[in-house]
């Protein structure tokens, strides 16, 4: 227990020490949430609606962005293999890493939708929104961070990750746009949104703490 | 109400798909068996060039 | 035939009969499988333009349901061996697995594209649009993109790489039990497409004999068509790693 714990210091302390990695995220979702306000101001009065598609497709582009060197420092500095030996458990690896992404992702939503309530006239740091926005955030981290251990060593690796993440993350962007257009009394439709936010993270925790220490075995 | 052209055009593009693939694989199969067949022999002579007593021999 | 190894079977018990019966049947598949194949898609191809009736309503553009439906179950089928491989490579540590996942997914994004092109040329008389951003129609083109992605991972390394058949592997894995997922979370969300037709019980058939039966000829056709071609694909995958082997022995001796 006390070595898990020992895990998830060191990936907070790594979180803090490359900080430039979710710096980049934020900067990323700053300039796009940005650019979307000003771009959907040139063509409609009524931005609103579009408003939950544009923080999710923010958050998963950012995530990606932020997760995607999940492990290359590790790898990098040749110490990934010595966890690997270590008397952790692997499932402890990836979890401490999750932790540590959600916990820079969350920094990162609370900016975005400080910004999209300035900027879009929304109040949107509401309970309702950032309980979903959290669960969603959980769901698209796990398995990103997974997806992130695919090949450290391939080139072209951040330009992949988006590719592979995205489609296997359609159905947590259908629910989190569509929650979080309910708890801003939007019409929705009448499927149970949220529960299938939490119905995903769970799935995806799940099964990628179960495949996590397959995907490093050598 | 028909919509031959339509039907027509499934079809066409089912078949065109299925022909395209199946002749681009033929094409890739013979370019891979050549290939190995290349490389054996040039592994053999190279192996009769050195003479060396190690079995350096490919994997089957 | 080629001097690439043949999966042998255990001798003794019914599993090992079994197995020498899969082996045998794998040693004729160059002499069985394309005249069987062939013959199966000439009758797939008579009975869709001739033998079927003209449906009433949709008029003679329906008959794209004979090549639309199959190719469907066989995209299915494809991405079932995918995942069942994909399994096999994180259990077995066995790359001939690898060469059969690729193999199965490339025909899969194969036959889902063909999918959506004939769907996108049914729906356009019919529903008056090529595309729509539909539950069945949107969860096609995510199972196309997702694939396609598989493949593309997979293929920025070699086919000798282990470590990048067993990322490939638990990367299919997760794409195929997000199927579901997909489905649930698409439908909720809207729905224009028929729901099946094909697989109802007896009492409760919505489509005449003639043309299920038409249609399931189409199937059998298809599934013999994929399997040839998961076969063929799959033994171009492991010649051309063997290539990579030797490429790589012949690197080797050289260099020393």
């Amino acid at each position: 227990m006390s070595s898990s714990w020992a895990v998830l210091e060191k990936d907070l302390r790594l979180l803090w020490r490359h900080r430039t990695g979710w710096l980049s995220a934020l900067t990323f979702a700053t300039i796009s949430v940005l650019t979307y306000s000003f771009a959907f101001d040139l063509v409609t009065a009524e931005v609103k609606p579009l408003l939950p598609g544009v923080l999710w497709v923010t958050f998963l582009f950012a995530g990606t962005i932020a997760c995607s060197r999940s492990f290359a420092d590790e790898v990098e500095q040749g110490t990934f293999d010595a966890l690997l030996l270590a008397p952790v458990p692997r499932t402890a690896l990836y979890v401490g890493k999750v932790l540590a992404n959600c916990v820079a992702l969350l920094a990162v939503e609370v900016a975005v939708m400080l910004l999209a309530t300035i900027l879009f006239n929304v109040p949107l740091l509401t309970p309702a929104l950032v309980l979903s926005v959290a669960v969603g955030t959980v769901g698209y981290v796990s398995l990103t961070t997974l997806l992130s251990t695919l090949g450290a060593h391939v080139r072209a690796r951040e330009v992949l990750l988006p590719v592979l993440s995205l489609p296997l993350l359609v159905p947590l962007l259908i629910a989190g746009v569509r929650s979080t257009s309910a708890a801003l009394d939007m019409p929705n439709g009448d499927a149970p949104w949220t529960l299938l936010l939490v119905v995903f993270a769970i799935w995806s925790i799940l099964g990628s703490a179960l495949l996590f220490p397959l995907a490093v075995e050598r | 109400m028909d919509y031959l052209g339509y039907l027509f055009a499934g079809f066409a593009v089912f078949w065109a798909g299925l022909f395209a693939y199946l002749l681009w694989l033929q094409a890739r199969l013979r370019q891979v068996k050549r290939q190995v067949e290349l490389l054996e022999e040039r592994l053999a002579a190279s192996e009769d060039n050195t003479a060396a007593p190690r079995a350096t021999a490919g994997r089957s | 035939m080629t001097t690439i190894t043949r999966p042998t079977a255990n001798s003794g018990g019914m599993l090992g009969s079994l197995g020498r019966l899969i082996a045998k049947l794998y040693e004729w598949h160059w002499y069985v499988l394309p005249p069987v194949v062939g013959i199966a898609m000439m009758a797939m191809i008579v009975g869709a333009v001739v033998v079927a009736p003209r449906e009433a309503v949709e008029g003679q553009v329906q008959r794209l349901m004979y090549i639309h439906v199959p190719s469907a179950i066989a995209a299915y089928m494809a991405f079932g061996v995918v995942f069942v491989c994909s399994l096999m490579v994180l259990w077995k540590r066995d790359m001939r697995y690898d060469a059969v996942a690729r193999g199965a997914a490339t025909v899969g994004v194969l036959f889902t594209a063909l999918m959506l092109a004939t769907g996108a040329l049914w729906g356009r008389p019919i529903w008056g649009t090529f595309w729509a951003w539909d539950a069945r129609l949107t969860s096609s083109l995510l199972l196309f993109l997702l694939y396609a992605a598989y493949l593309l991972a997979r293929s920025l390394a070699d086919e000798l790489d282990e470590q990048a058949a067993r990322y490939s592997a638990v990367y299919a894995i997760v794409a195929y039990l997000d199927v579901p997922i997909i489905q649930m979370s698409v439908r909720w969300w809207r729905t224009l497409h028929p729901q099946p037709i094909v697989m109802r019980l007896p009492g409760d058939q919505q489509l005449p004999t003639s043309m299920l039966l038409v249609l399931y000829a189409g199937m059998i056709g298809i599934l013999l068509l994929t399997t040839w071609l998961i076969v063929l694909r799959s033994e171009t995958e492991r010649i051309g790693a063997r290539a990579t082997a030797l490429r790589a022995t012949l690197d080797r001796a050289e260099g020393n």
